[in-house]
């Protein structure tokens, strides 16, 4: 995943491109279904391998297909994959990090020493072992997907904690004698949950790619559902005869993983002042030489 | 003679170094003791324990061995929600007051939530919210603002509000003044005088500004390098310094008035504090003191009484 | 009069993503050879972005628009180009801040730091960079300076941190040194030590220097002349003798007067200024001190009080309409 990113890193879509295609994202991942031009899973051998025309306008798979349509569809099914992983993650990950940033210890100590071998093992690996323990299916893959996840998070929210523990206002509740539990829920978790999904962002990309992957290798997303990982794997053997078939589920996969990836960074990057742009710029200036104008003769007086 | 509300005996608190088997020994056996109304100064170089030794009284540093005795009370005898709720008598002022408030609470629900802990019903919190900002000398149209949108005094100022929703009957301030400016500082100082005469609170100021001590406390503890060396009245201490320590920390700060700053009578203090992973033998000062002798290398000098309530730990004290 | 710094009429504007904001307005200050010049007033009020700016170093994130005159010795500083300003500092120029950490490497020997300077600003190689290290930490007062050039930052404290610091500033024997808040994060007994090493430094090298500090102490303790900041304007200018002891300004005479006394009763209440500093947008159309001033008059909240002499001393200057009726008796704030 990473040398993909890294690879991926020259194209620099801009922020601004990124948060588009990622609200297309999302927004076709909750009403794709309804958006549909026709049925992604109905077959019409008649209609097999057609090129781009009015009626399927990406043309049709070796089934016959709506390639545009399972386009579509698959961009749910990715997003409610990513989102399933991502929410049994968070919560395994940001309970356990704050609990072990809370109470350090001995509790830290196990806490971390799991991490520290979840986050030594590439998340893919990790996915495959569970699927290999648990079997595939659809459950399986969303849990051996989220066992690979959480230590990321869980890192992220014991920093988060062991760093704001000793910031003044949460000291100030334990000189209060604020109970345990009420610094825990009401001050430490909204606290990492915040810090946590800056990073979930840009994991959400990787994590497409992950159930892409998988659902290529056969272990995730079964056919006939509509899955870009599993489009690739469907159509490859045609790569030749129609090649579209394999290039548009590819790109359509390689825009949400980048354009997340870039979100995340930019709203990473986001907390470091930039300078102004050039039109604010300009405003500010005239603000600033409209009260060296006529007033100031009039009422500041003379300058020393 | 009155008993104290606060008293602390022998406290020592050690941290374990990143150097490995050695121990940092920030507090090594002080004794103090607050009364009910009285303002005590803490003063000392940084360094020297100061921070250290009001943590470990509040609970935010865990002391190796000592007591600390509130109110008859060893609280060491307690545990769990028992001591938390007698500990919470202790109330703690910190130094930055841009970073003890929560960003994400607006000035009343810091206020209400200090309420909710010190276990006010909640009728009752509306009314004693805006009786606390008043105590403070702040509005109550202040309650819906946020700690990011007040000066640092203000803010100051709700920390203080915030402790004292604990009726608190002991309040250490660590360095409360240090990071506002001087024309501000004079608000929150006298809201010192205030809590401890009006409220019968017992104050421990913990700074470095001596002039500033000098003004507001009636007693002083003068602290070097994890331990007390001299104790005294204000008028005692600061007319009469006994400890050669103390006489170098009050003649090295600046008077204002350049004519007698240039007249200053120079002591010069070399070197800085030691490390307090390696404290020196015998009398902790003797690698900067002026007068120190043979004798300061074996001896850990005692603290002798100089006169009613004025105690320096020299062994030639008032030579 | 040989000025190695001299500001006239300077103007700063911060243009930033809410407002645009005049933090310095109108201030001229000059600073001669050998001379200490400190500069007062409470945060915010402009003492920093005020010096600072002239010389190219711009508060962060934001953009600047700047005015009126700069000259370090004899070279025009505004308008000049970014390069030219750059090659000046640290050579002509030399910045010292509050807190030494920031200004050193925490990854690099304290040795090939200086080192580095030297290399940098005198053109020194290999062992002629080395031992022009030694002589400046020994010039700064480090005792056991070969030992020392082997450790790293975290292994000094706080007050050798700020010499080290010290001996990289002044590497290249420059003109002008602007040390902001040097000792505010040191104790009172280091604080002395490194005023006295700055003193000693300026008087050998005939360096000037410009103190930004809060603590009147300091002022009194280093300094020649002071100039004291509101609201990023001048309210009073002169040397330190006249100023602080006989403050004409309403603000510098608050300022002063909130200082605790030696002869003040244990116990007694402490002075302060009632209100706070203006909130900083534009240009404040009249004297900005006005509404805490206690001797404001209506005319005071409308028209500008320039900067005018105080009559007797040369150099003495305060911005406040009512100067004549501020006469304070010699003495009376010893
Ligand atoms: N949490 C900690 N871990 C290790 N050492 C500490 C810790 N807190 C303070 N120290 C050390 O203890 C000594 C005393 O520090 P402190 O109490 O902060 O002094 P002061 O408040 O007088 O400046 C210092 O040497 C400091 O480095
Ligand atoms: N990076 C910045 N962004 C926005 N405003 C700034 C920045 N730096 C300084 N200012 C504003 O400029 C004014 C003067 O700041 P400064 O010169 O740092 O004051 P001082 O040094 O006297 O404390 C302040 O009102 C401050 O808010
Ligand atoms: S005991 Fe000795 S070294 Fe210690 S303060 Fe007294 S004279 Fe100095
Ligand atoms: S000009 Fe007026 S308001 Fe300003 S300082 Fe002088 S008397 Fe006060
Ligand atoms: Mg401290
Ligand atoms: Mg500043």
């Amino acid at each position: 995943m990473t040398v993909f990113l890294n690879s991926a890193r020259p194209l620099r879509v801009s922020p601004g491109l990124a948060l588009w295609i990622v609200a297309g994202f999302l927004f076709l991942g909750l009403f794709g279904p309804w958006l549909v031009p026709h049925d992604p899973l109905k077959q019409n051998l008649l209609a097999a391998g057609q090129g781009p025309g009015l009626v399927h306008w990406l043309g049709t798979d070796h089934l016959g297909r709506d390639t545009f349509s399972r386009l579509i569809a698959a961009a749910n099914t990715s997003l409610v994959g990513i989102t399933l992983v991502l929410g049994i993650a968070l919560i395994i990950g940001i309970g356990l990090g704050t609990l072990a940033g809370y109470r350090r210890g001995w509790t830290e100590e196990a806490i971390m020493r799991v991490t520290d071998v979840g986050l030594a093992m590439p998340s893919l690996i990790i996915a495959l072992a569970m699927i290999g323990i648990f079997g595939t299916g659809y459950w399986n893959m969303v849990i051996a997907l989220a066992l690979a996840w959480w230590p990321s998070f869980c890192r992220v929210s014991r920093a988060v904690v062991v760093g704001v523990m000793n910031k003044p206002h949460i000291e100030a509740l334990r000189v209060m004698g604020a109970s345990p539990l009420r610094i825990f829920f009401v001050h430490l978790l909204p606290t990492t949950t915040g810090s946590v999904l800056v990073y979930a962002t840009a994991d959400a990309g990787g994590l497409a790619l992950s159930i892409a992957t998988l659902s290529f290798l056969g272990l995730g997303i079964q056919p006939p559902t509509p899955e870009w990982g599993q489009m690739l794997v469907d159509s490859l053997p045609y790569l030749e005869g129609d090649p579209r078939q394999v290039i548009l589920p590819g790109l359509a996969l390689t825009l949400v993983v980048v354009a997340f990836n870039f979100l995340g960074e930019a709203i990473a990057l986001n907390r470091v002042p930039r300078p102004l742009g050039r039109r604010l710029l300009a405003r500010r200036r005239a603000e600033a030489a409209a009260w060296d104008r006529p007033p100031r003769g009039l009422v500041t007086g003379e300058k020393a | 003679m009155t008993t104290p509300v606060l008293e602390v005996r022998n406290l020592v608190t050690h941290f374990r170094s990143v150097e490995r088997g050695k121990t940092i020994k920030a507090v090594d056996g002080v004794s103090l003791h607050l009364n009910a109304g009285e303002i005590v100064g803490l003063i000392g170089e940084s360094g020297c324990g100061k921070s250290t030794l009001s943590r470990s009284i509040v609970g935010l540093a865990t002391p190796n061995s000592g007591q600390i005795v509130l109110d008859g009370t060893d609280l060491s005898t307690l545990r769990g929600s028992a001591l938390r709720r007698t500990r919470s008598a202790i109330q703690y002022v910190f130094q930055d007051p841009y970073s003890s408030l929560n960003n994400r609470q607006t000035i009343g629900e810091a206020l209400e939530e200090a309420l909710v802990i010190a276990g006010l019903p909640a009728e009752r919190r509306g009314a004693r919210t805006t009786e606390l900002l008043d105590h403070v000398g702040l509005p109550a149209a202040i309650a819906p603002r946020y700690g990011r949108e007040l000066s640092g005094g203000q803010r100051q100022r709700v920390a203080i509000a915030r402790a004292l929703a604990m009726n608190p009957r002991v309040l250490i301030a660590d360095e409360p003044v240090s990071a506002l400016d001087l024309s501000v500082r004079a608000q929150v100082m006298n809201l010192f005088f205030d809590l401890s005469r009006n409220l019968g609170v017992a104050c421990l100021l913990v700074a470095h500004d001596l002039a500033l001590v000098r003004q507001a406390a009636s007693r002083n503890y003068v602290m070097y390098l994890g331990k007390i060396v001299e104790e005294g009245a204000s008028t005692q201490l600061y007319g009469d310094p006994r400890h050669p320590y103390s006489r170098a920390l009050l003649a090295s700060a600046p008077s204002p008035d350049p004519v007698a700053e240039r007249a200053r009578p120079r002591v010069p203090l070399t070197g800085e504090l030691p490390s307090p992973t390696n404290p020196p033998s015998g009398c902790r000062f003797r690698t900067r003191c002026p007068v120190a002798q043979a004798a300061c290398t074996a001896t850990l000098p005692p603290p002798v009484e100089v006169a009613t309530g004025h105690r320096a730990a020299c062994l030639f004290e008032g030579a | 009069m040989n000025a190695v710094y001299d500001i006239r009429d300077l103007t700063v504007d911060l243009y930033t993503r809410s407002a645009a904001v005049r933090v310095v307005d109108g201030v001229s200050l000059s600073v001669a050879a050998g001379e200490c010049l400190a500069i007062v007033g409470e945060s915010g009020s402009g003492k920093t972005v005020m010096s600072f700016a002239p010389i190219g170093l711009m508060p962060e994130g934001v953009s600047v628009g700047l005015s009126g005159g700069a000259q370090l010795a004899g070279a025009d500083l505004i308008g000049g180009d970014e390069a030219a300003l750059a090659r000046l500092r640290g050579r002509e120029v030399a910045v010292i801040f509050q807190d030494p950490m920031t200004a050193l490497n925490p990854a690099r020997r304290i040795g090939s730091q200086i080192a580095e300077v030297c290399t940098l600003h005198l053109g020194l190689k290999g062992a002629a960079a080395e031992a022009r290290a030694l002589e400046l930490m020994r010039l700064v007062g480090i005792s056991d300076p070969e030992a020392r050039l082997r450790q790293y930052p975290h292994e000094l404290s706080g007050g050798l941190c700020q010499r080290v610091v010290i001996a990289m500033a002044i590497a290249a024997e420059p003109k002008l040194l602007i040390a902001d808040e040097p000792t505010t994060a040191l104790d009172v007994t280091v604080q002395a030590q490194i005023l006295d090493l700055l003193r000693d430094l300026r008087a050998r090298m005939g360096m000037a220097m410009i103190l930004i500090t809060h603590d009147i102490g300091v002022v009194a303790n280093a300094a020649d002349r002071v100039a004291v900041m509101y609201a990023g304007r001048l309210a009073e200018v002169g040397p330190v003798d006249q100023v602080l002891r006989a403050p004409t300004h309403p603000y510098t005479r608050a300022l002063i007067d909130a200082i605790p006394r030696p002869e003040d009763p244990v116990g007694s209440p402490f002075r302060g200024l009632p209100g706070m500093p203006p909130q900083l947008a534009g240009p404040i159309g009249g004297c900005a001190f006005a509404p805490r001033c206690p001797r404001a008059t209506p005319g005071c909240a409308t028209l500008r009080p320039p900067m005018r002499a105080v009559a007797g001393t040369p150099g003495w200057q305060a911005a406040c309409h009512h100067l004549t009726l501020a006469v304070i008796p010699k003495g009376a704030a010893a």
